[in-house]
This record gives C-alpha cells, structure tokens and sequence, in this order.
C-alpha cells in the first residue's frame, strides 16, 4: 500500500519532475502521507478508505509544485539566454557529419542541417528556431528543453530521438517514420504530423488538444495522461495502444471527444478502450 | 459556518503564524504540524500538506525557519524544522497584528 502512496505521488509529480527543490519536496510529502495512512490503518480503517483520506489530505498540490518549481526553471532559462549572443545563429550544417555533437545551450536559430548526421547529438535547451532538419540522421539525439518553433524534420532520421518539454510550435514532421521517439510533456497543439508512421512513440502527458493524426499509423504508441480533446484519429490505423489516465477522471472525458471515424485498431486497443467504458463509434477492429 | 469561503481565507492567510507558533514550542515535522493544527482547533481547521509545504517553503527562504535532518523513522528520516531567531520575531509580530485587527474587526463586525 505504501508503492501505492509512492506511485499515486510519482503521477502528480511527473509533470513536475527535474528540479531538485520539487524532488524534495515529494519526499517530504511521501513521509508525512505514509505516517498519515498508518495512522488511520492502526484506527482501523480498511484499506481503500485509509487512502483515500491520505491523498485526500494533500490538498492542492499543482500550486504548491508550481511556486516551488517556478524560481528553479526562471534559473535553467537564464542559462539559456546567456548564450543568446554566440556566433552559431543561421549557420551551414548542410550534410555534415557531426556524431555525438555538443550543442547543448545554443542559438542555432536558421541554421540548415539539412541531411546532416547528428546521431547521439545533444541539443539541450537550445534555441533552435527556423532550423531545417530535412533528411537528417536524428538517432538517439537528444532536443530536449529546446526551442523549435518553426523547424522542419522531413523525411528525417527519427530514432529514440527525444523531443520531451520542448517548444514545437509550427515544427513540422513530414513523411518521417518515428521510431520510439520521446514527446513527454510536450505542447503539439500546433505541430505538423504529415504522413508519418509512429512506432513506439511515447506522447506520455503531452499537449495533443485538437491534433490531427488522420490516416497515420499507430504501433505501441503510448497516449497515456496526454490532453486528448478534439483529436482526431480518423481512418488512422491503430495497434497495441496505450491509453491510460491514471487518477484523472479529466482524462478519460477527454477521450470521448476524440474522433476515430473509420479507424482501425487491435483487439487490444479496442478493449484497452472499452474498459474506460469508452466504445468508439464507426471503427473497425481487427 | 466552520466551512465558508471567508473562513477558509482567513484561517490560510495565517498558516505561516500558526506554524511558527508550533515551532517556537518545539521543533517539529512536517506531518506533525498537520496533525498538531487539526488537534488544536479540535479538527475545524484541517490544514492540507500542500498548503502546509507552501508556507513552510516560504518561511524558509525568508529566514524565519530552517531545518535538519532527524533520526532515522518507521518512514525514513525525518526533516525537522526550527525557528529562527528572525522567525520569532516575525512570530512576535505577527501576533500582535492579529491582536490588533481582531480588535478593530470587533468595533466593526
């Protein structure tokens, strides 16, 4: 019972996760909360309810995360601008071979690494604007806390590459197959997907309201506590999905909304589904 | 009503004075305050650990508390926290205020 404390605080933290002072903060609160269960466990309270009046005894904790987080990430960010003024900004990558390279911290902005390999390179919280990515090897790259907007990955390289927490604003991903590519907690309201295939892709707490996926391929993609509203899936193809919303009751709101108009999907998803007493309409299982 | 909005309010608008006041007792940890402000008020003010962490971060970082680490617990170790002298000033202070708003709240209400 007491994992079950750990686990339901490792969801509410998740979002939250990478600052020391929040890291610290959880394991204050899992102390107090696990002392808190015994307590009404030794009162005799069964077990269900004993968590229940636990977690109900957090209160509102996302204000809390986010004071304490806000100081530590207005830190991170000024790392960031201080390599605003540094020489990288609309350089020619075009087609070089740049493995495991370091660009963590930079301003790329407009820079072309058209067809350049930049397999294991790290580009951590860096200022990637405007970039061209079209036919680059991104294997294992991490872009990571970095700002995109406006980049373009067509027909790019894309395995195990992590985009989590980064800003895709107006990026667009075009004819790419995305192989266990990371977008964890990651805004994609206004990202492009065209014609690309999605395998092993984890969109694990990430923005997906309004995102159109029509027609695209789906295999052991992870859609777990992700913003699900107005999505449309339709005629896309669909196979061992996860669809998982944890605590949240918002989550599994939200999954009514999204349109699977002719698309289809494996037993398993379909029952995955169906056991949030979720039966999509119109779709075809195979 | 124990449990109106105004109330509510008011009561968290002194959490960082209630927890001072616990801590210039004794030194104490965070699910002790909790379970300290329940008791006193005889469980009409039920002080929630996030509202209770959020004050207690602020206290910190402005030099009213600080904190160490206890003995090993059933639940691991224990972080302690403890007033600072600037902390029962600010106790002090805050106290007197509350004496002197409830005396003009009560030449108004």
């Amino acid at each position: 019972m007491t994992d079950k404390l750990s686990q339901y605080l490792e969801g509410v933290f998740a979002p939250y996760e990478g600052t020391r002072s929040v890291s610290e903060l959880k394991a204050d609160l899992l102390a107090d909360l696990q002392e808190r269960y015994r307590e009404l466990r030794a009162e005799g309270k069964d077990e269900a309810t004993a968590f229940e009046l636990t977690v109900d005894s957090i209160g509102d904790i996302e204000e809390t995360v986010q004071e304490v987080t806000n100081l530590s990430r207005t830190l991170e960010r000024q790392v960031v601008t201080r390599f605003d003024a540094s020489a990288l900004e609309g350089s020619d990558f075009a087609g070089v071979s740049a493995r495991e390279g370091r660009f963590g911290a930079s301003a790329l902005r407009g820079s072309d690494f058209s067809n350049a390999d930049l397999a294991g390179s790290k580009f951590k919280s860096s200022d990637m604007k405007d970039i061209n990515f079209d036919g680059a090897n991104l294997t294992d790259a991490v872009l990571t806390t970095a700002e995109l907007k406006g980049s373009t990955f067509r027909r790019a390289r894309l395995v195990r590459t992590d985009f989590s927490m980064s800003g895709l604003y107006e990026v667009r991903f075009e004819d790419a197959a995305l192989t266990d590519v990371a977008f964890r907690q990651t805004d994609l309201r206004r990202t492009v997907f065209a014609r690309c295939t999605f395998t092993g892709v984890d969109f694990t707490q990430s923005d997906l309201r309004g995102l159109s996926f029509e027609q695209e391929t789906f295999t052991g993609v992870k859609f777990d506590q992700a913003a699900l509203e107005g999505v449309s899936l339709r005629g896309a193809i669909l196979r061992d999905c996860s669809f998982r919303g944890g605590w949240t009751k918002k989550y599994y709101k939200a999954l009514r909304t999204v349109n699977f108009d002719g698309a289809r999907m494996d037993k398993l998803t379909y029952a995955a589904l169906k056991g949030f007493g979720f039966t999509p309409a119109n779709v075809i299982v195979e | 009503m124990s449990t109106s909005k105004v109330t509510s309010d008011l009561l968290r608008g002194n959490t960082d004075t209630m927890i001072l006041r616990l801590l210039t007792e004794a030194d104490r940890y965070g699910y002790e305050i909790v379970k300290l402000i329940a008791e006193r008020s005889q469980g009409e003010y039920e002080l929630k650990e996030a509202t209770m962490y959020s004050s207690v971060r602020r206290l910190e970082a402005d030099g009213d508390i600080t904190w160490y680490w206890g003995d090993e617990s059933q639940g691991g170790r224990r972080k302690y926290f403890k007033i600072t002298e600037k902390g029962r000033a600010t106790y002090a202070h805050n106290k007197t205020t509350w004496e002197y708003a409830k005396r003009v709240l009560d030449t108004l209400l």
